[in-house]
């Protein structure tokens, strides 16, 4: 794509987005998810095959139904209330339809059929953008409606999100498909909070999107988006090898890396609330998650994937790659867990 | 606690940074120059008062503990020489790191003082290990040690940090030092009963309690050496001092919450006992040895009688150093023969005499002989399941009996008898191998004149 085409679109997306965030009145924030979604169609078709088309198709109908819905519960909220600020909505109806077209655009279950589909028929760097700028927008509106919220349908959203990402990521070696049922199982977890402490929230999400770029730009430096691809890495790429190895297990949740923070936040949010059930249930089922990383760290990194012998004598360039902010990226994803006292100043 | 801690951090940029003929020996020596100074912490005055910074403290529980788990990285690195002496530098430096990391985080987590602080660090020892394992290991059969090992643990942690959790809530902190003046009893509800289920069962895996014992032959076979010895020998005893610790909080219903574990842990010590003389191979065995000792451990900390806890804390300390010497000698066969198969080489008395000794030597202690401080532990284990139930000195003395069989099994089979005729070309004991073996028994049999220090906090 031409650079000049390219950055405004970028602009235009980012410009969506902010508009959604810095809004007070309904009608800009939809325009800004709108904008958002037109601006975002060109970037996930940069490669011009037809599983890209689809997958555009594909994310054009479900965000466009969303909006559709969200515009609706914005009518009745002023048909109920007189006004179109963004604050407490008074309405159940409205705050239901509301919350579901959020998660619809989240890809909360059981609206997530379309992040899998999606996310496998885009590039590596679209499908960054989609898993981590496009949760910022329904996210920020989840947490300005955040007292409103049906309490009982976030929590269901919730529970089959994080069972629907373990589950569904299991069978796959996409590495997009993987990541995809990752996003799904996060969101879920953050749809659990918002509701008790939206704070807690933001914390998952800023974690999951750190995550989540290391992730991707790892893959993308060696271009891999099959568990194959990644397992040949060992011989390019011996530290991207470890470094992969860190940042699945932070993913998946396990101490002392940062991916816990989250995950002890919530639980120890949660038992506050006197609810014990749902967060044990929800931690086990991470599990799942942890086991399909831990299936691509073993292929990537703890073993040697069966590879003919061409594959184990490879010429070892330099990489020139730009992986920008990668270091930064890394550290914040994996050695955060001691700074977890500094939550404190949000008291 | 620093004066441990900051040097442990310390060994992994002098891994790096060595020379490539000298990382073992820095690592070695400085390993046991730290293990020094843990030592210090040994010296507890009578009256259970505790060292104590804002983080880490330690009693006279932690300390042998601690002690232990610093001897035992000097230890490990010796081990590991031989079978990592074909990988490329950096191979090696990424296990000795590993092995170092895995030492920092298991002396964090003995001298925690706040229960999700040893929460988070109890989970952040599995990730060393579980690359050790999988990485090092030798057979395929280690992918699937590594994730039962991984997922095993896991399953029953989630529950404990929920558990831990609320039991903040409920009562303010969860500072080890501060909830001793807090408890109350707990009251016998159904929340309660699955509390305590909570709290218990990630130790119970960890120990392994019999039912739940699947993941430690895996792991402990596919483990290379330095990964078996330091599974054995420490990462056992976190069950046990996890559970020693949590079971104040859980007064009074571990009076009948016990009785399943309890069932469990007396029939499963036999099981795993009788399974040992049927094994074929030699750190199978040596894994259900491990099985049958801790529930052993199980059955003392879940009596909850002073003797019990003397005995406890007695029994971890000299299986520790016991089965981590068991497996060195497994190792220095495997090494020879590459094979775990115990039929394989016998007879080696006639080639090895002194190893023969140390082999002799660690069956012994296996199977409590006096005076060790193994029999120490278990006389006492026995003398309260005893004052429990006068019926369970049927089942520990039938264990008694079977873990002499199989110790001395072990023992006839491996050096006594003709040799197999092909084991002539076996090269011979390196002096590498016997002073592995004398840091392995010279702790063990110096204990046994001064049991003292390592009988815990109910002294």
């Amino acid at each position: 794509m031409k650079p000049p085409i390219l950055i405004i679109i970028m602009a235009t997306i980012m410009t969506g987005t902010m508009i959604v965030m810095l809004s007070s009145h309904w009608l800009l924030i939809w325009i800004g998810f709108e904008m958002n979604m037109l601006a975002i169609i060109p970037i996930l078709m940069k490669k011009y095959n037809p599983r890209a088309m689809e997958a555009s198709t594909k994310y054009f109908l479900t965000q466009a139904t969303a909006s559709m819905l969200l515009m609706m519960g914005v009518t009745i909220n002023l048909l109920y209330s007189g006004q179109w600020v963004v604050s407490k909505i008074s309405n159940p109806i409205a705050s239901i339809m509301m919350t579901t077209a959020l998660t619809m655009k989240l890809g909360l279950s059981p609206f997530h059929f379309w992040v899998p589909e999606v996310t496998q028929g885009i590039t590596l760097m679209s499908g960054m953008i989609l898993l981590t700028w496009q949760k910022i927008a329904p996210m920020s509106i989840l947490y300005q409606i955040s007292p409103s919220i049906n309490t009982n349908l976030l929590m269901l959203m919730a529970l089959t999100s994080v069972l629907v990402g373990g589950w569904g990521g299991l069978n796959q070696t996409q590495l997009r498909k993987i990541m995809a049922y990752s996003s799904i199982a996060h969101m879920g977890w953050m749809a659990a909070i918002i509701t008790y402490n939206p704070t807690m929230m933001v914390l998952n999400l800023t974690l999951y999107i750190l995550m989540t770029l290391s992730t991707f730009m790892l893959f993308m430096l060696n271009s891999s988006t099959t568990t194959l691809s990644l397992s040949h890495m060992w011989n390019k790429f011996p530290l991207i090898t470890s470094m992969i190895l860190i940042l699945m297990l932070s993913l998946g949740g396990l101490p002392p890396l940062s991916g816990f923070i989250p995950k002890w936040m919530i639980i120890q949010e949660l038992t506050k609330n006197n609810m014990i059930i749902i967060p044990t249930l929800m931690a086990i089922t991470a599990l799942l998650n942890l086991y399909f990383y831990l299936r691509l760290t073993y292929s990537t990194a703890l073993t040697m994937f069966p590879s003919t012998n061409n594959m184990k004598m490879k010429w070892q360039f330099e990489y020139t790659k730009k992986a920008t902010l990668l270091p930064p990226l890394i550290i914040t994803s994996t050695m955060l867990l001691p700074l977890t006292p500094m939550l404190s100043v949000l008291d | 606690m620093l004066k441990i801690i900051i040097p442990t951090i310390m060994l992994i940029p002098l891994t790096w940074m060595s020379k490539p003929n000298m990382i073992w020996i820095n690592t070695t020596t400085y390993g046991l120059l730290i293990s020094l100074i843990s030592l210090f912490y040994l010296n507890q005055p009578n009256d259970n008062t505790l060292n104590s910074s804002l983080m880490f403290f330690s009693d006279s529980l932690s300390a042998p503990l601690l002690a232990l788990t610093t001897w035992l990285l000097p230890l490990m690195l010796m081990a590991s020489q031989h079978h990592l002496s074909k990988e490329p530098l950096t191979r090696k430096k990424l296990y000795i790191s590993m092995l170092i990391l895995l030492q920092l985080f298991l002396i964090m987590t003995f001298t925690a003082s706040e229960l999700i602080f040893f929460y988070i660090l109890f989970e952040a020892t599995l990730i060393p290990t579980l690359i050790i394992i999988t990485r090092w290991g030798n057979q395929t059969e280690r992918l699937n040690a590594g994730l039962y090992f991984l997922f095993y643990t896991l399953m029953g942690s989630l529950p404990l940090l929920v558990a831990l959790l609320y039991i903040h809530n409920f009562m303010g902190s969860l500072n080890f030092l501060m909830i001793q003046y807090w408890i109350q009893p707990l009251p016998n509800s159904w929340s309660n009963i699955f509390l305590w289920l909570a709290c218990m069962m990630a130790f119970m895996v960890k120990m392994p309690l019999y039912g739940l014992h699947l993941w430690l032959p895996k792991a402990h076979v596919e483990a290379p050496i330095a990964g078996s010895m330091v599974l054995a020998a420490v990462l056992l005893k976190l069950g046990g001092y996890g559970m020693m610790r949590i079971t104040t909080l859980l007064n009074p219903l571990t009076n009948f919450m016990a009785y399943p574990f309890m069932m469990l842990s007396l029939w499963g010590m036999i099981m795993t006992s009788s399974i040992c003389l049927r094994q074929t191979d030699l750190k199978s065995l040596i894994a259900y040895s491990s099985v049958s000792h801790m529930a052993l451990v199980i059955v003392a900390v879940l009596i909850q009688t002073p003797w019990s806890y003397m005995g406890a804390t007695a029994l971890m300390i000299a299986h520790g150093l016991t089965s981590s010497m068991l497996f060195c000698l497994a190792n220095s066969n495997y090494e020879r023969i590459h094979s775990r198969t115990m039929v394989l080489a016998r007879g080696l008395q006639t080639l090895l005499p002194l190893m023969a000794a140390w082999w002799l030597l660690a069956s012994l202690t296996n199977l409590a002989l006096p005076p060790t401080i193994n029999l120490i532990g278990e006389l006492f284990v026995v003398m309260s399941s005893f004052s429990w139930s006068n019926t369970t000195i049927i089942l520990m003395g039938i264990n008694i009996i079977i873990t002499a069989l199989y110790s001395l099994y072990m023992l006839i089979t491996t050096q006594r008898g003709k040799y197999s005729h092909h084991i002539k070309n076996i090269k011979p004991s390196f002096t590498r191998e016997n002073a592995l073996m004398t840091l392995h028994l010279l702790p063990l049999l110096l204990l046994s004149l001064n049991p003292k220090i390592i009988l815990g906090p109910i002294y």
